[in-house]
């Protein structure tokens, strides 16, 4: 026991560290590069190396951290899955009175973990407890430590404001982990093909062709070449630390970090009218969600009086309850009252928290409710989501490895991640909202994707798309589904931009995909990756199943566990039926729109002679990064829901998500993984076929040509005007938002000019009046009297001169008849 | 009438002449001389009041010493022999005016105190032994010894107990220093303007 | 000294007082001035030293004559070298000629 004490606790530190270094690697790397840049030529390469160095250290790093995790671990978190039928069968009834007996069972036959299924941090004296009562400590005697283990801690406090502790916490899970490993990973390749993408910059006097000066000429500017990689880094240090935070309060210092940065890069090009508009719309956007998620934190810390998502340790060796703990407690059960409503917090040791009066703790259910939405407003921000969903297009005015960054590891990946992580304090009414609202967007995005014809506004709009299909999972209970295809998403979306961008780069910063074709000839390596890519989007697949999986790239899995876990939940709850219809029928038209897009760049012949010519194959150092991506894109997933990936994230589900315990108020009862395992199956086919025919069909329209696309735009005019516009988001939020307060902000303009100006006006004048009379009484009363003293003086001085002769004799004289006049004074006042 | 009426009727008649035919004369040399006729004759009148110390001093210092200093400064700033400068009438007038009304007042005073009253009144100390000092013996020594300090014509019979005396010690040492930096001032001040005119007068010459 | 009284010598030594102050006021010629100081100093000493024999002041009025008298001689010392200046600059005795300070 003790053994598996030290080693526990070594463990955590161990991971601590080695992620910590991976955080602050980037850190310095910016610092370094932001000032040695400023300070040497603009020529060298330095700075970019010193990046990808640091970003590339920091993947290291991640990586000897899961590799030791793994260790630790026995990697049983890969093979745990022989037994789980056992504890979904008996997860399935889900009643309370028979939970004891379920974790008995649990612990008889989970030799993986020995220490209980609590998600919340790992604590000896639990799995203390657990193993001398159950005596199956064989585990633990090797100093085994349990896959789903919850490493956190405090590095330094912050601040201390009565209650409020703020801290720099950290917590470390296999989702931590593996999100570390895959930011890293994906940030590295992006920043070595960024080093030949950006290097256009490496110049004193670059020319930007898009910024016409006054006098015709285009913008001669110092090449930023230093500054993109400076930002880069501090790019990924916001991500890493936002990943690496155990306190909501600090995954907000660092939310934001990611906001700035994402606003630094994409208006990169800042002398860009467009690249300025666009940065300020995303920063802009990302404040309306951002001021649902400090509603939150204000609910959560009044409510709960605490940031942490695990447990803390006192100075007194006290525990204390996290967020999480509070409200699900270790079985994933939210304690609703009956009589109030209110949710009871689970304290510590699984008794009801209790007050200073020792009452029990409770929260209405609807603040829960509300701060719930609000964190989830950050993350519909962050990620995108609708109705905040407009800026993501526009960030594509960013240079293309900036947009590949944003789009897959880092800006978006932050608020599906966060949703995730924030699974357990999410009602089913937040879960509800979430899926709705992930699955108007994945529709939306997708229709819209289908009519653009800018390269890389495909892509976002398909990125869009993504995430929505993510936010659909949470919401629907698919916990690992949706950060499943977050990893893969991440990978294939990285891919697919740098493609696009080594097309652009190719074509000389052409970016509109009807003056391409046929390029794949003249850049095949591109073509190529950006099959694999689009392939693993679509998520298509070879319909027969070798050793229990089907052959498929990365995205099909993934997408495939989030059409199961939506169809699951449709079936639970049959009114929520577009919850499935909507994601199978998108998942088509995504298949559609990125064949479209392939089809239109790579295949047939060439629309533009002249961009046609020109084209050329991108460098190496642009290429490598393209097929190592492609690599992971169409392999990362391998094995579905048996896979590695899926596994080393499933450790970290929020407990109860398998057995669909996570129904609270509300009759909306979530799918256990039993009832998504029984229609995996089918919603594969379903899914398969709708990606096919969408493949299909982008054929024929784009890569046979049989039937003109224009002609069919040309059809349904309305509708094709419609998506163009893009769902008229824009014009919406447009008469909505900016006219009203243009016309509001008239008025206080009129306002201002009248009534404050006026006001301001007549003061000023009343003041100067008042210091021309004053100036007046100064210069004749005050002024007159002091002259007046002065001439007096001076007068009587004039008077008395007379008297000073300079004449010896007289003044004796004086002095003799002043002796006589004194005499006389004298005795005429004392005659005796 | 006795001898020291007598006396004392002479040398006052003398000083007071003097006196007068100082402010009368208009010539220097004949001021310098009434003026010794004046000194010398009240020298006599300390001496009828007992004070031969002081008597004898006024006739070394003064008549001895300050008059013919004054009569060297006649001599070195008179420009001709006799020479006269005259007051006008208007100015001795307004001198007379003033000297009579000045003589009235003392007149007045004089007569108006009580001085019998002032010296009963006045008396501080037992007056016998003093008065038997100032009477039957010169008064050079006790003065010598108060400059050093010493009171034996006051302390000499005094009561037992009685606190001493003081002397004029310190004055005495204070009246030395002043006298000798007068004398340096002195001959500094008649030396050093005439180089600084010498000098001036050369340089008007180039 | 029996049937002499002391407003006698205080007499005469106003007498003296005036005849110095009438010296003063009435010389045009600076050593006259001078002659008018001494002679008003001396009236000084005479009340002196009649107020030590007519009065308990005792040896005490003889010292403050003493003091009197070589304070005199020093001040005649000075007024000598500084008469002396004044002529070196006037050419001339006359203390009218001394008007610098009119105002």
């Amino acid at each position: 026991m003790l053994l598996a004490d030290a080693s526990v606790s070594s463990l955590g530190n161990t991971l601590a560290i080695l992620l910590g270094i991976a955080c602050l690697l980037p850190l310095c790397g910016f610092l370094i590069e932001i000032f040695a840049g400023y300070w040497s030529d603009r020529l060298s390469k330095t700075p970019a190396l010193m990046a990808v160095g640091c970003i590339g250290g920091g993947f290291a790093c991640s990586l000897l951290a899961l590799i030791l995790w793994g260790n630790a671990t026995c990697w049983t978190a890969l093979k745990a899955d022989e037994h789980g039928a056992a504890h979904h069968s008996v997860r399935d009834d889900s009643a309370e009175t028979q939970l004891a007996l379920a974790d008995e069972e649990l612990h008889a036959d989970e030799h993986s973990s020995a220490g209980a299924d609590d998600h919340h941090a790992f604590h000896p004296e639990v799995e203390h407890h657990v193993a001398s009562e159950e005596g199956h400590d064989d585990h633990a005697a090797e100093g085994l430590v349990p896959a789903h283990a919850v490493f956190s801690g405090t590095i330094y406090r912050l601040a201390k404001f009565g209650n409020l502790d703020i801290t720099v916490d950290y917590y470390i899970d296999s989702l931590t982990l593996v999100m570390f490993v895959m930011v890293t990973f994906i940030a590295t390749c992006i920043h070595i093909f960024a080093i030949g993408y950006m290097s256009e910059e490496l110049t004193h006097e670059y020319v930007d062709h898009a910024v016409h000066m006054s006098d015709g000429h285009h913008l001669h500017r110092p090449g930023r070449f230093y500054r993109f990689f400076a930002y880069m880094s501090l790019f990924c240090f916001s991500m890493l630390g936002l990943v690496y935070s155990g306190s909501i309060f600090l995954v907000f210092v660092f939310w934001e970090l990611v906001g700035i940065c994402s606003y630094l890069l994409i208006g990169f090009y800042v002398e860009r009218k467009s690249a300025n508009v666009a940065a300020n719309k995303a920063f802009i956007m990302n404040r309306v969600g951002d001021f649902g998620f400090l509603i939150g934190l204000m609910i959560l810390w009044t409510s709960f009086g605490t940031f942490r998502f695990a447990e803390e340790i006192d100075d007194h060796g006290q525990a204390h309850a996290g967020l999480f703990h509070m409200v699900r407690g270790d079985k994933g059960l939210m304690r609703v009252s009956s009589e109030t409503g209110d949710v009871v917090m689970w304290g510590e040791h699984e008794e009801t928290l209790l007050d200073e009066n020792d009452q029990p703790r409770t929260i209405p259910y609807y603040l829960l409710v509300i701060a719930g939405l609000g964190i989830f407003a950050g993350c519909v921000g962050k990620s995108a989501q609708f109705p905040l969903q407009t800026w993501l297009p526009d960030a594509m005015e960013g240079p293309t490895p900036v947009s590949a960054l944003v789009h897959s590891a880092t800006m978006v990946a932050a608020g599906v991640y966060l949703a995730g992580r924030f699974f357990p304090m999410f009602t089913t009414d937040v879960l509800l909202v979430i899926a709705y609202t992930g699955c108007i967007t994945l529709f939306v995005a997708a229709t819209i994707a289908i009519v653009a014809t800018d390269i890389k506004r495909v892509l976002a709009y398909s990125t869009i798309s993504q995430l929505g299909y993510m936010m659909l999972a949470i919401g629907v209970g698919g916990w690992g589904a949706g950060l499943f295809h977050l990893i893969t998403h991440a990978f294939f979306k990285s891919l697919m931009f740098l493609a696009s961008g080594s097309v652009i780069f190719g074509c000389h910063h052409e970016q509109e995909m009807p003056k391409m074709g046929g390029l794949w000839r003249k850049m095949p390596i591109t073509a190529l990756t950006m099959l694999v890519g689009v392939i693993a989007i679509a998520g298509l697949a070879i319909p027969v199943t070798i050793m229990g999986a089907r052959i498929a790239f990365s995205g099909y899995h993934s997408k495939d566990a989030i059409v199961a876990t939506a169809l699951a939940f449709t079936e639970a709850n049959s009114m929520h039926f577009l919850l499935f219809l909507t994601p199978l029928v998108t998942a088509g038209i995504t298949a559609f729109y990125m064949f479209r897009l392939w089809f239109y760049t790579f295949a047939g012949d060439p629309r533009d002679k002249h961009v046609y010519d020109h084209a050329h194959e991108t460098p190496k150092v642009m290429t490598i990064p393209l097929l190592v991506l492609s690599l992971f894109a169409a392999g990362c997933a391998i094995g579905g829901e048996e896979g590695v990936l899926y596994r080393l994230l499933s450790n970290s589900e929020p407990v109860g998500v398998a057995a669909g315990r996570m129904s609270g108020a509300g009759g909306i009862s979530l799918p256990s993984h039993e009832a998504i395992h029984l229609v995996h199956a089918q919603a594969g086919t379903w899914a398969l076929i709708v990606a096919v025919l969408g493949a299909f069909l982008a054929y024929v329209f784009y890569g046979a040509r049989w039937v003109n696309p224009t002609e069919v735009g040309q059809s349904f005019p309305r509708l094709y005007r419609f998506l163009v516009e893009k769902w008229q988001f824009d014009a919406l939020y447009d008469a909505m938002f900016v006219r009203p307060v243009r016309i509001i902000a008239g008025w206080f303009v009129v306002f201002d000019r009248v009534v404050l100006d006026g006001f301001l006006h007549a003061a000023a004048s009343s003041v100067v009046h008042i210091s021309k009379w004053d100036r007046r009484f100064d210069e004749s009363i005050i002024d007159g009297f002091v002259n007046l003293m002065a001439s007096v003086t001076f007068g009587i001085g004039r008077s008395f001169k007379k008297v000073q002769t300079g004449m010896l004799r007289q003044y004796i004289t004086f002095i003799a008849l002043g002796v006589l006049a004194l005499f006389v004074l004298m005795l005429s006042f004392f005659p005796n | 009438m006795n001898g020291g009426q007598v006396l004392f009727g002479i040398f006052a008649l003398l000083t007071c002449g003097g006196a007068v035919a100082v402010a009368l004369t208009q010539n220097v040399v004949r001021m310098a001389f009434w003026l010794i006729v004046s000194l010398g004759s009240a020298s006599g009148l300390f001496f009828l009041l007992n004070a031969d110390f002081v008597g004898a001093t006024q006739l070394l210092i003064y008549v001895g010493g300050t008059v013919v200093l004054l009569i060297f400064g006649v001599m070195l700033t008179t420009s001709g022999p006799l020479l006269k400068i005259p007051s006008s009438p208007g100015e001795l007038i307004q001198s007379a005016v003033v000297g009579v009304l000045f003589i009235s007042m003392f007149f007045f005073t004089v007569w108006s105190v009580d001085w019998e009253h002032v010296a009963n009144t006045a008396r501080v100390h037992d007056s016998t032994t003093d008065t038997v000092a100032l009477q039957n013996d010169t008064t050079g020594r006790p003065i010598g010894m108060a400059f050093l300090g010493v009171r034996p014509d006051r302390d000499l019979g005094a009561a037992e107990g009685q606190p001493l005396s003081t002397g004029y010690f310190l004055p005495f040492e204070i009246v030395s220093m002043h006298l000798l930096v007068v004398l340096i001032g002195a001959a500094y001040l008649a030396r050093a303007k005439r180089q600084i005119t010498t000098a001036e007068s050369r340089s008007e010459v180039v | 000294m029996e049937g002499v009284d002391l407003k006698l010598f205080l007499l005469v030594g106003a007498v003296l007082f005036v005849c110095g102050v009438i010296c003063m006021t009435s010389k045009r010629n600076g050593i006259g001035v001078l002659i008018g100081v001494e002679l008003v100093l001396n009236a000084a000493n005479l009340n002196f030293v009649a107020f030590s024999r007519y009065t308990p002041l005792g040896l005490d009025g003889q010292i403050m004559a003493l003091f009197v008298i070589v304070l005199a001689a020093a001040e005649a010392a000075v007024a000598l070298a500084i008469a002396l200046n004044f002529y070196n600059n006037h050419l001339t005795i006359d203390v009218d000629r001394a008007d610098e300070l009119r105002g």
